[in-house]
């Protein structure tokens, strides 16, 4: 009978549930049920309790010595099955028959017990006062009585135990009292076969209780199973998801790798190729097959006399499980040629730190070295192979212009100088593209020194006087102070100043002057060149530092200039950590001015 | 400063035309005497026969380049001590401190300006010991 409770403890301590807790459910469940059951039997009892007391009743009330005696205990066995039968009636109605078993089994109690002290009455009572026959009567109904109560009563033992108490009792003591020798053998038996019954009652109750026991437990294994199954069937749906969400996303991780336009390659520990995609075998042309079937090494694609230098490679990645970026190799193909690859290779590391594989992804970059070189090729070939006949060239007019081999007539004069600005112009555009270039390549280095400013100005103004009498214009300085030094490139920093310095004269007017202005404040120097030109205009202002700036292409031949020179300007100082920029000046005209950190040591 | 004005240069450069600019600066506008060698591996033999003032070298030269001239010149008691003034399209900072390493005593940059180039050198002469 404990047997089946312990195989749901079993069970249930999969599902969560603490032993003892459903213990004490199982237990107030089948109290609930033995309630029930009685309960249920009831109307049975009080109908046979009905029937059976009428036919007492009429049979005493014949022969009675005291009639009203007789109709008062059938008054009473009557308000009696009443009672218990309403009592029935509002068991149904309960609310809490499952809740509050204990509850309704106590009335049900002192209604058994009520009905057996009924019955006991009528022994104690009527026995006494009547002839052999009815006393036989009486003795078999109350035997009756109390053997009957036995299968009504018995799911609760001892509420069998105290209905026959209140049947047999009181009719014991009489049969004590009553002094003939038949009744007091008779008064010996009455408590073996209370005894008997009591006991049959008590194994009954277990054998319910056992099969309660059983019901619940089946119900529960149900339940269980049921739940159980729910349960199952939700984590296959949820497999069934995820399986989804992880195929699609190595489908698409497939997809990504096999149509990139990179080689991938998966490797193992050793090196043995697991995997590849198109482009791998497009670019270094093996079939997948033989890479992959054969257990081919990844070092079939690293130069026999670099193995050495691979394998150290190997072991450093290996040991940092670090991924490595950029790195260029020259691979070759099945073919013999070599192409050279940058290659990104990642160690694939579990969370419990073993490798489960390396990804290897290369990019074909031969083309684009071969660009790069050929656009260095280019870039020296302007440097050098343009530069020497444009020296001969500007020299060769200078010459003429300042009069070596004797003055010429106005024309000729005119058309040789514009011959040599326009030379210079081509010269100034060499070196501003090949500015540009080294700016953007990022091939542009720096030699800063430290630097005094005053000799800045001083020298700027030298090498820009001529340009600057060109244009009829004066060169002014002020605030130029000896003891300011920035840490600056001499070179670049006169290339600034005599761009600005050019742009101020091209754009002054004739017989104005240039402002040559220095400025010390918080650590920085700040050098303005001033004129007082047109402006610029307004469209033009967020452009100015672009390259191939002009603000209106008129101006262009008017002026002359490659409108790359503040996009440089811009750019050197900035590499210097400085700042540049221009305001509108007050009267009229543009202030351009640069900002540099000064120098400790100055 | 050297006691005598500036007036003998050998200069050494493979380029015609650069070569006749040079002399019309140098001979016209600076009243200099020149004496021009196109093959790099004759300047030796002729600064030795020249004795000038001062020695024009270009940079990149068929045969031999203007500094393993120089190298060349000081590694000879004859030639070791003439001054040496390099005129060149290669600009960078770092190609400037190579020249001066080597010993140069003045760099001229390509394009140079003929109307300018005596005064250069003057320049670089009066700056001499």
């Amino acid at each position: 009978m404990a047997a089946s409770p312990k195989i749901i403890s079993a069970d249930s301590g999969k599902l969560d549930r603490t032993d003892s807790g459903r213990d004490r459910a199982d237990r107030a469940r089948v109290l609930a049920d033995q309630v029930e059951l009685l309960y249920r039997q009831a109307p049975l009892g009080i109908a046979v309790t009905l029937v059976i007391g009428s036919i007492l009743a009429f049979e005493l009330y014949s022969s009675a010595k005291i009639g009203e005696l007789v109709l008062f205990w059938a008054l009473l066995m009557v308000v009696v099955s009443f009672a218990r039968f309403f009592l029935v009636l509002a068991y149904r109605h309960a609310q809490n028959r499952d809740t509050a078993p204990d509850v309704w089994l106590r009335r049900f109690a002192i209604g058994a017990l009520a009905a057996g002290v009924t019955w006991g009455f009528a022994g104690a009572v009527f026995f006494p006062g009547h002839t052999d026959e009815q006393q036989v009567f009486l003795a078999f109904v109350l035997a009756g009585m109390s053997a009957g109560g036995l299968p009504l009563f018995s799911p609760v033992w001892w509420v069998y135990a105290l209905y026959a108490a209140g049947v047999m009792l009181p009719f014991e003591v009489v049969l004590l009292t009553f002094g003939s020798r038949l009744f007091t053998e008779l008064s010996f038996m009455i408590p073996i076969f209370f005894a008997i019954n009591v006991s049959v009652a008590y194994r009954l109750n277990q054998v319910f209780i056992s099969a309660y026991r059983l019901r619940v437990s089946y119900g529960r294994l149900t339940e269980d199973y049921t739940e159980l199954n729910q349960r199952l069937e939700r984590q296959l749906i949820e497999l069934e998801e995820v399986r989804r969400q992880v195929e699609a996303s190595g489908r698409k991780l497939a997809l990504f790798a096999e149509r990139a336009p990179i080689a991938v390659l998966e490797l193992d520990g050793e090196g043995r190729i697991q995997e590849v995609n198109r482009e791998a075998e497009n670019l270094f042309g093996y079939p997948a097959g033989e890479l992959v079937d054969q257990g081919a090494s990844i070092k079939i694609l690293v130069r026999p006399d670099r193995h050495a230098e691979f394998d150290k490679g190997w072991q450093e990645l290996l040991k940092s499980g670090e991924s490595v970026a950029g790195l260029k190799m020259s691979n070759p193909r099945r073919d013999g040629i070599e192409v050279v690859c940058e290659w990104n290779v990642t160690p694939l590391v579990s969370p419990d730190g073993n490798l489960i594989s390396i990804i290897a992804q290369g990019r074909d970059i031969t083309q684009q070295l071969e660009a790069d070189r050929l656009k260095q090729e280019f870039t020296s070939t302007l440097s050098h192979e343009l530069r020497t006949p444009l020296t001969s060239i500007i020299g060769s007019l200078q010459l003429v212009n300042a009069g070596v081999l004797g003055d010429l007539n106005p024309d000729q004069a005119e058309l040789t100088e514009v011959a040599e600005r326009n030379a210079q112009r081509l010269l100034d555009l060499i070196n501003d593209i090949l500015d540009v270039e080294k700016i953007e390549s990022g091939k542009l280095t720096l030699f800063s020194e430290p630097m005094p400013m005053d000799e800045l100005v001083s020298e700027s103004i030298k090498l820009n006087q001529g340009f600057a009498d060109r244009y009829k214009v004066k060169l002014e300085t002020s605030g130029v102070q000896s003891d300011i030094v920035v840490n600056a490139d001499r070179k670049r920093l006169l290339q600034v100043m005599t761009n600005l310095i050019s742009n101020a004269a091209k754009f002054s007017p004739s017989g104005g002057s240039v402002e040559i202005e220095m400025r010390r404040k918080d650590g920085m120097v700040t050098v303005s060149v001033g004129d007082r030109g047109t402006g610029i205009p307004d469209n033009f202002r967020n452009r100015i530092f672009n390259r191939f700036a002009q603000a209106d292409s008129a101006d262009t031949r008017a002026k002359g200039g490659t409108g790359l020179g503040l996009a440089i300007c811009k750019r050197l100082i900035e590499l210097m950590d400085g700042t540049i920029g221009f305001d509108n000046r007050e009267g009229g005209g543009t202030i351009f001015w640069f900002q540099l950190p000064v120098h400790p040591a100055g | 400063m050297p006691a005598t004005p500036l007036n003998r240069i050998f200069y050494a450069e493979d380029d015609e035309d650069i070569q006749r600019i040079v002399r019309m600066s140098l001979e016209r506008i600076g009243k200099m005497t020149v004496k021009i060698e196109s093959d790099p591996l004759q300047a030796i033999a002729g600064i030795k026969d020249f004795k000038p003032d001062l020695v024009m070298l270009d940079w990149m030269m068929p045969g031999m380049d203007g500094p393993t001239l120089l190298k060349t010149m000081r590694a000879q008691p004859e030639t070791a001590s003439y001054p040496v003034v390099f005129i060149t399209a290669r600009a960078t900072q770092q190609d400037h401190a190579e020249l001066t390493a080597l010993g140069a005593a003045g760099i001229v940059s390509k394009p140079f300006s003929p109307k300018d180039l005596p005064d250069q050198l003057r320049a670089i002469w009066a700056g001499l010991p």
